[in-house]
This record gives C-alpha cells, sequence and structure tokens, in this order.
C-alpha cells in the first residue's frame, strides 16, 4: 500500500480505482480463506467427533437438562460446611498469596530489584510461572504432595495468586514518584525504611484493591479445588455428579453462586469513596 | 536590609568574627566532576569551593548550570565521577553503606518539590526525619522515642503548623507543605542544610517567608546552608554568599555584598545569547 499511494497521485482517477479494486479483491480472498478454515475446525471438532447417536434427538436434550431443574433442597443443611471450608479456602490462600508475593513484586520491580541481571528475571519468571499453571493443575500437584482436604487447596489457590499480585505490586512500584524516596534516603534510611516509608504508602490502594479482587477471583477457583480432591464446595459437586443426583448439583452451584455474590459485595465496599 | 541584621547577629550569636582567616570549612569540594553516563555530557566540569560554618551560601546560576547536580554530590545523592568532597572531615566518595547513611543523617535536605510522602500524615513526615537514628522494629510500627516526638510537635509548631498536626500532606498547600519539610530536615538535627531550590514552587510573596524562616531557624540552630536557587534578589537578600555557576563551571564565588551587576550579566550570560 505505502508503495501505491504515490502511484495513485501520479496517474489520478483509474489509478485509484484499480487500487481500490485491487484491495477489494485481497479482502475478499481473506475472508474467504478465514471461512474456510472455520469451516474445517467446524466439521473436524464438531461434526466428525461428536456422538450424535448418544444424544438421542431434541427431547432427549430436553430431558437430561430436565433432571437439573429438580433442585435437592434436602441437601442445604450439608452444604454450609463446604460453603464455608471454600470460603476459608479463598481467603487464607488470599493470604498466603500476598505474603508469597512480596519477594516475587521485589525481585521483578526494575527500580528495586537487588539485581538486575540475577532477581529481577527471577521475579518475572515466577509470575508467569504462577499464572501459567492452571489452579487445578496446582492442586493436583499439591493433592499429590500433601495429601487430600483444605491444606492443597489452600496452597494451590496462593500458587496462583501470586502470579497476578505480584506483577500489579511490582507494576506499582515501578510507577511510585521518586521524590519521597529520595527524602528518605537523604535522611539516612536504609533500605527497608526507604521501602516501608517512601513506597509503601504510595502503593497501598493499588494493593489492597488487587488483594480483595484476587480474593473474589479465588473464591471461584475454591468452589472447583473439590474436583481434585481439595476440599470444600467442589467436593460436594463432585460427590453428587458420582451419585448421578442432578437435582443435588444444581444446589451446589447456587450455593457457588451465592458464595460469589457474597464475594462480589465485600469487594465493591473499599471502592467507595 | 532585615536579612542583613540577621547574618551580623547569627554571626555574633555562633561567636564568628567573619574574618577570612578564621573561617573554618565544614564542606570543601575540589575539583568536582560528574557525567551521568560514562559516554554522556559532563555536568560539572571542575568545580572548587568551601562552605563554612557560618555560611548562608546561595548557589545561583541558569538553568542547566548544575546547581542541582551539585548540591545532591554533597549527600551522593548522585555519584561525582571525580574530585573530592570533604564533609566534616571525612571523604564523602570514600564511604559506603551504613557509613554514608550516617553521614547523611547529618546533612538535612530541603527539596524543590517538598518530597513529602503524600499518604502519610505531617506528623509522620516530620518524624521520617528520625529514620536514620530509629531500628528496624521501630520504624515498622512508627513507635519513635518520646524525644522525636517531643521535638516534631514543637518544630511544626515553630514553623507555624501546629494546626496542621494529622493532616495528610497532600492536604495542605504548597507553602505549608514546604514548611513540613523544613521540619522534616530539621528533625535530624542537621549539621549542615542542604536546599535545592526551596522556594521555586512557592509563589513570590510565600518564597520570600519561607526563605526568611530557613534563615531564622538555620541561625537558631546555628547550621550552615548550602542553597541552589534561581531568584537573584531572594539569593541576595537571605545568603551572605553567592556562588556563580553557568554550563558546569564556577564563574563567581564571594560574598553577597560585593557582587555587582557585571558579575550577575557573566553568570546568566548563557541566557541572553
Amino acid at each position: 500500500m505505502s508503495v501505491a499511494a504515490p502511484a495513485v497521485s501520479e496517474h489520478g482517477f483509474d489509478a485509484w480505482v484499480a487500487h481500490k479494486r485491487g484491495r477489494r479483491i485481497n479482502n475478499w480472498l481473506l475472508v474467504a480463506a478465514a471461512l474456510a478454515v472455520l469451516g474445517w475446525c467446524f466439521w473436524d471438532t464438531i461434526m466428525v467427533d461428536t456422538d450424535w447417536a448418544r444424544m438421542g434427538g431434541a427431547l432427549g436434550i430436553g430431558g437430561t437438562l430436565e433432571r437439573f431443574l429438580w433442585i435437592d433442597w434436602s441437601l442445604v443443611p450439608h452444604l454450609i460446611v463446604p460453603a464455608l471450608e471454600t470460603l476459608m479456602m479463598a481467603t487464607l490462600g488470599t493470604l498466603l498469596g500476598c505474603v508469597l508475593s512480596l519477594p516475587v513484586a521485589w525481585f521483578g520491580a526494575a527500580n528495586v530489584t537487588p539485581s538486575k541481571y540475577f532477581f529481577y528475571p527471577v521475579g518475572r519468571f515466577l509470575m508467569v510461572l504462577s499464572r501459567s499453571i492452571h489452579e487445578i493443575i496446582w492442586a493436583l500437584l499439591f493433592v499429590g504432595a500433601v495429601g487430600l482436604g483444605a491444606l492443597p487447596g489452600i496452597l494451590a489457590v496462593a500458587m496462583r495468586s501470586i502470579g497476578f499480585i505480584s506483577k500489579i505490586t511490582a507494576e506499582a512500584i515501578e510507577n511510585i514518584d521518586p521524590k519521597p524516596v529520595e527524602a528518605i534516603r537523604a535522611v539516612g534510611g536504609n533500605q527497608f525504611q526507604v521501602m516501608y516509608y517512601g513506597i509503601v504508602p504510595q502503593i497501598l490502594p493499588v494493593i489492597i484493591g488487587t488483594i480483595i479482587f484476587e480474593w473474589d477471583i479465588n473464591i471461584r477457583r475454591s468452589a472447583i479445588m473439590g474436583l481434585v480432591g481439595a476440599g470444600g464446595l467442589g467436593l460436594v459437586f463432585f460427590r453428587q455428579m458420582a451419585m448421578f443426583n442432578y437435582g443435588g448439583v444444581t444446589l451446589v452451584v447456587l450455593a457457588v453462586l451465592v458464595l460469589i455474590a457474597i464475594g462480589e459485595v465485600v469487594s465493591l465496599l473499599p471502592a467507595r469513596p | 536590609m532585615r536579612h542583613e541584621a540577621g547574618i551580623v547577629e547569627g554571626r555574633a550569636r555562633r561567636g564568628l568574627p567573619g574574618h577570612e582567616e578564621n573561617r573554618v570549612p565544614v564542606l570543601d569540594v575540589r575539583n568536582l566532576k560528574v557525567s551521568y553516563t560514562s559516554s554522556g555530557p559532563q555536568i560539572l566540569k571542575g568545580i572548587d569551593f568551601s562552605v563554612d560554618d557560618s555560611d548562608f551560601c546561595a548557589v545561583i546560576g541558569p538553568s542547566g548550570a548544575g546547581k542541582s547536580t551539585l548540591i545532591r554530590c554533597v549527600n551522593r545523592l548522585v555519584e561525582p565521577t571525580e574530585g573530592d568532597i570533604v564533609l566534616f572531615g571525612q571523604n564523602v566518595r570514600a564511604l559506603r553503606g551504613g557509613e554514608l547513611r550516617h553521614l547523611r543523617r547529618r546533612i538535612g535536605m530541603i527539596f524543590q518539590e517538598f518530597n513529602l510522602v503524600n499518604r502519610m500524615s505531617v506528623m509522620d513526615n516530620v518524624l521520617s526525619g528520625r529514620l536514620g537514628y530509629t531500628g528496624a522494629f521501630r520504624s515498622f510500627f512508627k513507635a519513635f522515642p518520646r524525644e522525636d516526638i517531643d521535638r516534631a510537635l514543637h518544630l511544626l509548631e515553630r514553623v507555624g503548623l501546629q494546626d496542621h498536626v494529622d493532616k495528610r500532606a497532600d492536604a495542605l498547600s504548597g507553602g505549608q507543605r514546604q514548611r513540613v519539610g523544613i521540619a522534616r530536615a530539621l528533625m535530624q538535627k542537621p549539621e549542615i542544610l542542604l536546599l535545592d531550590e526551596p522556594t521555586s514552587a512557592l509563589d513570590p510573596k510565600i518564597s520570600r517567608d519561607v526563605m526568611g524562616l530557613i534563615r531564622e531557624l538555620a541561625d537558631e540552630f546555628k547550621v550552615p546552608v548550602l542553597c541552589n536557587i534561581h531568584d537573584v534578589q531572594l539569593a541576595l537578600e537571605t545568603c551572605n554568599r553567592i556562588i556563580g555557576m553557568q554550563d558546569g563551571y564556577k564563574k563567581f564565588d564571594g560574598p553577597s555584598k560585593g557582587m555587582r551587576k557585571q558579575d550577575l550579566d557573566e553568570i546568566y550570560a548563557m541566557e541572553v545569547l
């Protein structure tokens, strides 16, 4: 295009029209190619791979879904303890994640890192590692390491939280106003005092917001931890599913919904000016 | 002039006759050269001067002359590339880690943009002047010793901020914030004060008030002062000695009384061109 532009100005209207036509044909070819790829994907993954016979027609699908609608309210008393467990897993996991995020953020913030060539890349790598592994995979690892129960769930949630909290914190540290830091250095403050008096007050609002946001997300994560044996509502979900008690499954989903709503309300509170 | 009387009075109180041969240099700078990068331009190109224990010394000169760099070399917020800086008989360039922090806590610094921690209270900002003398445990809990708190309250009253002690630093006006900066510097019980354009963020009237206050307190606490300032009139009114700089060189050094129009013209020659 950048080559065609001067030609247009030299040859006037005809060249301009030819140039436009060329571009239009190009665009149509691109769209056609994209559609062809999309069609092939659709055919290969949905038409070929699906077991159409087992689905059993529109009535069969409706019937299956209908079984989920008969909510099994009798299960409510048995959900209270797992729901609390889920909530605690999210809370403790977030707290542990915060503590573990501190050194990672310190390493990974370019302006305060102890060493640009060693600790900075280490910090950045830990951030990526934490986020690139799904919470279920973390949970599987920890269930293998420390056994069943809420503890592997807490550890998994914590590991998964490090990436986000430390990344946001490191970025907040990189964006601070350097002037108060200079002042604390000038009065003879040591490294810790420079951080605690010069940096922390500046990044505190961002960190608190991030932690609450992460806690909100961690409620969701904790809710599915039970699928791999790490306790909480997910475990009840898994059992109800195994017993083909679809009404119970729906109730667990509703319980998760209630927890998330609670998280949403709590995380809105500090946003009030 | 009002300040003229102040200088004489101040000298008398310090028991200093003001004769050339009786002067005791507190700060002695020889052949100071600074470049920020090894290949970059030289900011200071060999500066020599000394500050005596009765001096209120102004460094004047056009923007970019190297005034801020010069002042920051004294407490090594900027690393000199060449030359000697002797402060209180210590070779500043030879100090490392803890030694440097111990020297810095004897140097009070007041900044152009106040360099307060905005999200901290006025009181905590003033108390942070004591950080060089405060251990990790006390600084973590912001539990300063009683005498520090007494001194902070006294100084805040002295600079006229007794009604703003518990306000957040960013709730104050510019002049008030600089008064907090003054109180913070004096918290250190400094043996020399470095002022980096303390009035250029303030309006002309407040500038005079603030400079007058610094002058008054410097006399009261018998602290020598090295002060960057671009308001020549204010410098001549407040300071007893002027160092004129231009493009990294010293162009003038002498008592403010002996300064003539042609000296000023020479220092500011760059701006005319």
